[in-house]
């Protein structure tokens, strides 16, 4: 399945660069930001991106802001699919706490990220975006 | 023990002078007595001689004479006045006699009349001269003698005089005789006896002084012996080893039990120059107090202890020489760095959510370097690319490496031994430890490092970033719990203050409770709950400041808590030593 597009944001640049690297080859069309300041221009800018998966901690900056942001953009503009992934052990704590669809602990498997999202996103019924 | 009023102590010290001054003057006087009396009998014993006889010679051979004019007057045959001739003759020898004989020397009124006598001589010696000239049987010579009875007159009547005032003279003698000899003959003596007596009570005085300081030292004397017997038992007995060493040639003068029983019981024995050198060496090298030490010595057993002690000058057996305190503190380090070492395990499993953070993000990228690495080589895609993929996973890899080895470092046992460390390294270290967990926690930490890198502290380098580490998480957990309006913020600061160093961490998390201040560094103060905190870190971050010789403190500033920790700069290393 391809035609989907992903915001992706951390702030630990090789891992961002992997998993733009994985989605890319996967057919998805692909965004990487460092920064949640970028991330946000970019949401702001009119990016729309199918999905959006961000670090929980970007620096000093909350990943959970960056969702929430997300969340209050335009319609149009918001991401169909929110997922978190962190590095802290989270053991009482799920995604529904944060507000998305999907909580991943680090190191996550891109296979079943891929998954998730791809099969998420066809029982919604999204269609690919135009490429 | 005597004790004296200072009024009797100045009594005691004006009886004797006044005893002194009373028996010279009793003496003096007893001496002008005693020569007085002498001079009066020898007076009396001289005039006594004499006692009026040349007066009454001297009268009777002018009556004489007289008697012997009148004849001639009468009769002046040649006879007559032959007789005339010898008696003027005696009365002319006899009238010197009167002022030179004693009563003439002693008796003014006989000394007044020697001019007067003298012109009667002359008168005589005229008259003399005369006679022979004279004519027997004329009446010539009958009227001439007959004019001399009235001429000698006046020397009749002033040897009339003489005599009056000699008799009164003896008068007088005998009065004084008799004076002297009712004087008692007991006064001299008395004054005598009062005078030795005084003096007998002077010695008698100065030897019992004498006694009274002779007891007094003598009770010093024993109290001191007392004091060193005591003193000898104690050192017996303390546990610490107490060693005496000669500074002439650094050999054992003296050892306590404790001692022997650590080295050797012989002050002989080679391992006693062993430990003294490493002892002089510790305290020339110290950072402590001057004469305080710390070293490790290698018993005899292969047991290595951990002392730490003073070296002192004292007396002993008579000269100068040196003491050598040493305290085996093994146990009680050991015991510090168990409870250490348990406050670190402590402190690890509360970063342990940090670590795992930390490690999982080389984790991940690994993970997601191969799961891109499968699809190339699925895809046979281009090997550069895959040998780029390996060497992100290999650099990932050290990067957990490097975080493991970080816990590693942090979490092995310390040891006991205190070595040279460069301060900035460990604090650098240290902050690498908790760096994460500041990110993770949103925690802004600024590092001011303002120390060169080659300046050197003296301690136990894990057990000093252990401090540093505990500082910064106390920084994180203050946090906890609290509704800011800033972003929080820690600030790490480090400077050299001449022979010192300075390190402060200062956050804006409100600070500290006045009564929490006051027992902040006891064990087992703190305000986490039990999941976060043993206590014990700034109660152990104390003791391992102060093995440094530093001091910790902390105070509340404008926004927050300080910390200061103020070590001693270790002194260069001579270019020997550390080549």
């Amino acid at each position: 399945m391809g035609g989907f597009s992903i915001l992706i944001c951390d702030d630990e640049t090789d891992l961002a660069g992997e998993l733009g690297e994985f989605f890319t080859t996967s057919g998805w069309s692909t965004i990487v930001r460092t920064t949640a300041p970028d991330a946000l221009e970019a949401l702001h800018g009119g990016l729309a991106p199918t999905c959006l998966l961000t670090d929980l901690r970007i620096g000093e900056f909350d990943g959970a802001e960056l969702v929430t942001a997300a969340r209050r953009l335009p319609p149009h503009l918001q991401p169909s699919i929110l997922a978190i992934m962190t590095g802290h052990v989270v053991d009482s704590t799920g995604a529904g706490d944060f507000g998305v669809d999907f909580l991943y602990v680090k190191p996550i498997d891109p296979d079943v990220v891929l998954n998730d999202l791809e099969l998420l996103l066809s029982v919604r019924g999204d269609a690919p975006q135009e490429g | 023990m005597i004790s004296w009023s200072n009024k009797a102590r100045v009594k005691l010290r004006i009886l004797p002078l006044a005893l002194i001054v009373t028996t010279v003057c009793l003496f003096a006087a007893t001496t002008l007595l005693y020569i007085w009396q002498n001079q009066q009998r020898a007076v009396m014993s001289a005039t006594v001689q004499g006692s009026g006889w040349v007066a009454y010679q001297a009268q009777l051979e002018y009556v004489k004479s007289r008697v012997e004019m009148e004849r001639a007057v009468a009769r002046p045959t040649g006879t007559a006045l032959e007789a005339l001739q010898l008696r003027l003759e005696l009365l002319r020898s006899r009238l010197p006699l009167l002022y030179q004989a004693e009563e003439g020397k002693l008796l003014n009124e006989i000394a007044s009349l020697k001019s007067g006598v003298q012109e009667f001589e002359v008168m005589l010696d005229t008259m003399l001269d005369r006679l022979p000239t004279l004519a027997p049987s004329e009446i010539a010579t009958s009227e001439e003698i007959g004019t001399w009875l009235d001429t000698v007159e006046p020397l009749g009547r002033t040897l009339q005089s003489v005599l009056m005032a000699a008799v009164a003279y003896n008068g007088d003698l005998y009065r004084r005789e008799r004076e002297l000899a009712a004087m008692p003959a007991i006064v001299p003596l008395a004054l005598l006896f009062i005078s030795g007596a005084s003096l007998a009570g002077v010695l008698l005085l100065q030897a019992w002084r004498d006694r009274q300081r002779l007891a007094a030292v003598e009770a010093a004397t024993a109290a001191l012996t007392a004091m060193e017997e005591n003193l000898r038992a104690v050192i017996e007995a303390v546990p610490a080893s107490m060693t005496v060493i000669d500074p002439r040639n650094d050999t054992v003068s003296f050892i306590n039990p404790a001692a022997a029983t650590m080295v050797d019981a012989s002050p002989d024995h080679p391992d006693w120059q062993r430990l003294i050198r490493a002892a002089l060496e510790a305290a020339r090298l110290g950072d402590g107090p001057r004469g305080t030490l710390k070293m490790t010595f290698a018993k005899a057993n292969g047991d290595v202890v951990s002392l730490c002690g003073t070296l002192c000058s004292v007396i002993f057996e008579g000269r100068a020489q040196t003491l050598l305190v040493l305290m085996d503190e093994t146990r009680v380090r050991d015991a510090d760095l168990q409870l250490l070492q348990a406050a670190k395990l402590a402190t690890l499993g509360e970063l342990s959510t940090a670590i795992a953070h930390e490690l999982n993000q080389p984790l991940a990228v690994i993970r997601m370097a191969v799961a891109n690495a499968h699809r190339m080589l699925a895809a046979d895609g281009d090997r550069t690319a895959i040998a780029g993929k390996l060497d992100r996973v290999s650099s990932q890899v050290e990067r957990a490496k490097s975080i493991i080895d970080q816990i590693r470092r942090y979490g092995r046992i310390p040891s006991d031994s205190l070595d040279r460390f460069s301060l900035r390294h460990a604090i650098e270290l240290a902050v690498g430890f908790v760096a994460q967990q500041y990110r993770a926690s949103g925690i802004r930490l600024t590092i001011q490092l303002d120390i060169p890198p080659e300046l050197m502290v003296v301690g136990e380098q894990a057990l000093f970033e252990q401090v540093i580490v505990n500082l910064l998480v106390n920084a994180r957990d203050a946090f906890q719990e609290k509704a800011l309006d800033h972003v929080p913020s820690v600030w790490l600061r480090a400077r050299s203050n001449g022979a010192e160093a300075v390190i402060e961490v200062e956050d804006d998390a409100g600070g500290i409770g006045e009564e929490m201040l006051l027992k902040l560094f006891e064990p087992f103060s703190t305000t986490k709950s039990v999941e976060k905190g043993t206590g014990l870190g700034l109660s152990l971050a104390r003791s391992v400041v102060r093995q440094m010789n530093g001091q910790i403190t902390a105070g509340n500033m404008w926004a927050g808590a300080c910390f200061t920790v103020v070590l001693p700069v270790s002194a260069a290393v001579p270019a020997r030593e550390a080549a």
